[in-house]
């Protein structure tokens, strides 16, 4: 029971055995020979199972036989499927990125890590007066929380953090900043550099055609 | 002296050094290899040459096929006497049954890791298990001894012999190239090659690496004695290798004028004794004061751990300096008593004698036990390593008497303590392990005997004689160096008045007792009976047919151990392990040395 109040606290414990000193513990030598027999017996059965080819698969066959080793680099553990990793732009069939500029994945972003500086197409292209493209699009993988808000936001699935890759460790806080040429050349895990779904291109049928100068 | 002396004398200690200096070299290698196995890691496998895939290959086909050549050229070219004639076609054939299997083996276990590439290795997958493969290997080996056995006697031996001899040898000539040309083939579509040669490679970068690292000396340090302190450290334990003999004493023949002809080595030699003149020993110099010069030198090297301690001008490296020198002296004093009770049985302080009473009576780990276990301890201390590695303790001073040390004369110090490893394990199988004897191995053959009644006899060239037991020799070093990087992989460190109570109230009365038992025993033996010096006799007999038994028990238990499958259960619970598996497994990069 705990003692409540002033005055002189009774101390208890629990009393530990001491080590059981038998004559082969105090022999040194029988208990040494237990230690290294231990040490060796890892040692051969991981060597022959690293030569053989036997080793457990540290992922699918862990529990089995256990704890193992995942030797990163040579062996990484595959994230999960819904894994945030480092971000990628998508694109559009013709190379361009889907990104329309519109700013709501930099203003969801929490960590304030995305700069976008929207740009007008050029005069003449067919998206011109329609929709916007970032003429520089840059997130600072540094600041980033891979919270995700910017891939909810986004209402073209242009930004995606399925890269399955996570941030390498650099050297410089410069080599953090992701500019767009990289974040469009990044792919999803599946290999793709597009998003699941085709965007709907001027002219194609479920396009509103609606733009600055025409509205409904 | 004549010049065919001083050159074997030079031949010798060039061997000697480079034999401990190689043994060093991958002792570190070996120490990381088994610190990262043993917590089941990969362990050094970064370093690695890039080598072009054709220059590989060749490297691959070449020696086969010169291997191939000198077979061919055996074959041809030697007449075999009538009597030699089976011997020599049962080694033939049961050589090429082992180099098939072996190659078949190999590459099994290579295609049950990657997968079937051919139509070969779908052969071999469709045989099954790999296992089956050495099944089947070792039943023909007894298929074929059986039928040599059997049919020797009957008329049909000599076409035993030809067909034996004839179909052996192709089937070894076969098996060598096929399995050197199947592993150049399938480096066919590889560009370059990483060559890592399981890590070997690190010790060699890190020399490189400290080659050229900045030599740096404190300001205020001791320039010359700074300097001079890593080779003080490290000369002692690398001459003291000098008086041990690595083999039995080669005996040559004489020219007319009388002097050594080293063309002509004697294929027979008595069994006691040896050759009174013509004598090579395997032995750099034959000292008359042996062992004490071993513990002159090793006085030395606690020199150089002082002195590196003393002139770096820092606090840690005086404490460190300081730990070595009492650490080092402290159980110097044991080494010494602990050899003198074998010095006691031995009645010499020559090495090379000690070695032949070992070989004419027991090894010196039966009848100096203690004296073993304590020279071990005592060895291991000396060298500074774990678990007496307090001199450079870095929980507490940083590196010890090394810590002001950097680039090739930091690696002189690290480098010291490995070739102390095998210069210790070296005096260890010579003192207590019989040095190049091999049980029931004579001077003139094998010949397994337990008091009066033998069981075998077998006649063996001089020479190979010779080589068995510098093979053997070897063999026992490194078994030895093995134990003392394991016991560094599992033994905590002392604290430092454990260590001198260790040392000072343990070891040292122990090895006094050794020596006042030794005396006592010695003393009994002398005065007791003939029968009881029959039954040491067979005692010591039965303690070599123990060794034998050890050694052919460890080596099934190796064969066993290897072919202990390893059970398996995939358990995909986890997304992450759902993800991996329909990749195919984690195995991104296969785990391999």
């Amino acid at each position: 029971m705990a003692q409540v109040g002033l005055g002189p606290r009774k101390v208890t414990g629990k009393a530990v055995a001491r080590p059981n000193r038998t004559a082969a513990v105090q022999g040194y030598i029988p208990e040494i020979t237990k230690g290294l027999g231990i040490t060796m017996s890892h040692f051969f059965k991981n060597t022959k199972e690293m030569v053989l080819g036997q080793r457990n698969d540290p992922v699918l066959e862990a529990i089995e036989e256990g704890i193992n080793c995942i030797s990163y680099p040579e062996q990484k553990r595959p994230y999960p499927e819904r894994f945030r990793g480092v971000h990628r732009l998508t694109q559009r069939h013709d190379g361009s990125p889907r990104c329309v500029a519109c700013l709501c994945c930099s203003t969801a972003c929490p960590a304030q890590c995305i700069h976008i500086e929207p740009a007008e197409y050029a005069e003449g292209d067919k998206r011109r007066g329609l929709e916007r493209y970032p003429k520089q699009f840059v997130i600072d993988e540094l600041r980033c929380i891979f919270c995700g808000f910017c891939v909810e936001a986004c209402p073209c699935d242009a930004i995606r953090m399925d890269t399955g890759i996570h941030p390498a460790p650099y050297d410089s806080r410069d080599q953090f900043i992701y500019e767009k040429d990289l974040l469009l050349k990044l792919r999803g895990r599946d290999g793709s550099r597009k998003s699941s779904y085709d965007p709907i291109e001027q002219g194609q049928q479920g396009h509103p055609g609606v733009d600055r100068e025409r509205s409904h | 002296m004549t010049p065919t002396l001083v050159i074997l004398f030079a031949l010798k200690a060039f061997a000697v050094v480079m034999f401990a200096m190689n043994l060093g070299v991958i002792l570190t290698w070996v120490d990381r290899r088994q610190g990262s196995m043993i917590q089941d890691r990969v362990g050094p496998n970064r370093a690695a040459i890039p080598v072009p895939a054709k220059i590989l290959q060749v490297a691959l086909v070449a020696p086969a096929f010169l291997t191939v050549v000198g077979i061919v050229y055996l074959l041809v070219n030697t007449e075999v006497e009538e009597a030699g004639r089976t011997s020599r076609a049962l080694t033939f054939s049961q050589l090429a049954i082992f180099a098939t299997w072996l190659t078949a083996l190999v590459i099994a276990g290579r295609v049950r890791v990657r997968g079937a590439k051919n139509s070969f290795d779908g052969f071999l997958k469709s045989i099954g298990d790999p296992r089956r493969i050495f099944y089947g290997g070792l039943a023909l080996h007894v298929l074929v001894l059986a039928a040599f056995v059997a049919l020797e006697p009957t008329d049909l031996a000599p076409s035993l012999y030809k067909v034996g001899y004839g179909s052996g040898s192709a089937l070894l000539v076969f098996a060598i190239l096929f399995g050197a040309g199947y592993a150049a083939f399938m480096l066919q579509k590889a560009g370059v090659v990483r060559v890592t040669v399981a890590g070997l490679l690190h010790p060699a970068a890190d020399g490189l690496k400290t080659a050229f690292k900045e030599d740096f000396i404190p300001p205020n340090a001791d320039r010359f004695l700074h300097s001079i302190a890593p080779f003080i450290s490290f000369f002692p334990v690398l001459v003291v290798l000098a008086v041990v003999p690595f083999g039995d004493t080669l005996c040559f023949g004489m020219d007319q004028n009388g002097a050594l002809d080293l063309t002509n080595l004697l294929t027979q030699v008595p069994r006691d004794g040896v050759c009174a003149d013509g004598a090579v020993d395997l032995q750099v110099v034959d000292l008359n004061v042996g062992i004490l010069y071993f513990f002159a030198l090793a006085g030395t090297g606690i020199v150089g751990a002082a002195l590196a301690g003393w002139a770096s001008d820092n606090k840690f490296s005086l404490l460190g300096g300081l730990r070595a020198a009492s650490q080092m002296v402290s159980y110097e004093v044991t080494l010494g008593l602990t050899v003198i009770g074998a010095i006691m049985i031995y009645g010499t302080v020559r090495v090379d004698e000690m070695v032949r009473w070992q070989a004419e009576h027991a090894w010196g780990i039966f009848v100096q036990p203690l004296a073993f276990c304590l020279f071990f301890a005592a060895a291991v201390a000396e060298s500074k390593r774990i678990p007496f590695d307090l001199p450079e303790g870095e929980s507490e001073i940083v590196a010890g008497y090394y810590t002001e040390y950097s680039g090739m004369k930091f690696s002189m110090f690290f480098f010291a303590e490995y070739v102390a490893v095998v210069t210790s394990s070296v005096l260890m199988a010579a003192l207590f392990l019989g040095g190049w004897h091999l049980p029931f191995v004579h001077r003139d053959g094998v010949e397994i005997a337990i008091g009066n009644s033998i069981f075998f006899e077998q006649g063996l060239s001089h020479g190979l004689v010779v080589v068995l037991g510098v093979l053997g020799f070897i063999f026992k070093v490194i078994a030895l160096c093995f134990v003392q990087l394991t016991i560094r992989w599992t033994l905590p460190r002392f604290r430092y008045d454990q260590l001198m109570r260790l040392g000072w109230r343990k070891l040292l009365p122990a090895s006094l007792v050794n020596i006042l038992v030794t005396g006592l025993v010695a003393l009994l033996i002398q005065s007791a009976g003939a029968a009881v010096q029959r039954g040491l006799n067979v005692a010591a007999d039965l303690s070599m047919l123990a060794i034998a038994l050890t050694g052919i028990g460890l080596s099934i238990w190796l064969v066993l151990f290897l072919l202990k499958p390893v059970h398996k259960r995939r358990l995909v619970v986890t997304s992450s392990a759902q993800y991996a598996e329909k990749r195919g497994g984690t195995r991104w990069a296969r785990m391999e040395a």
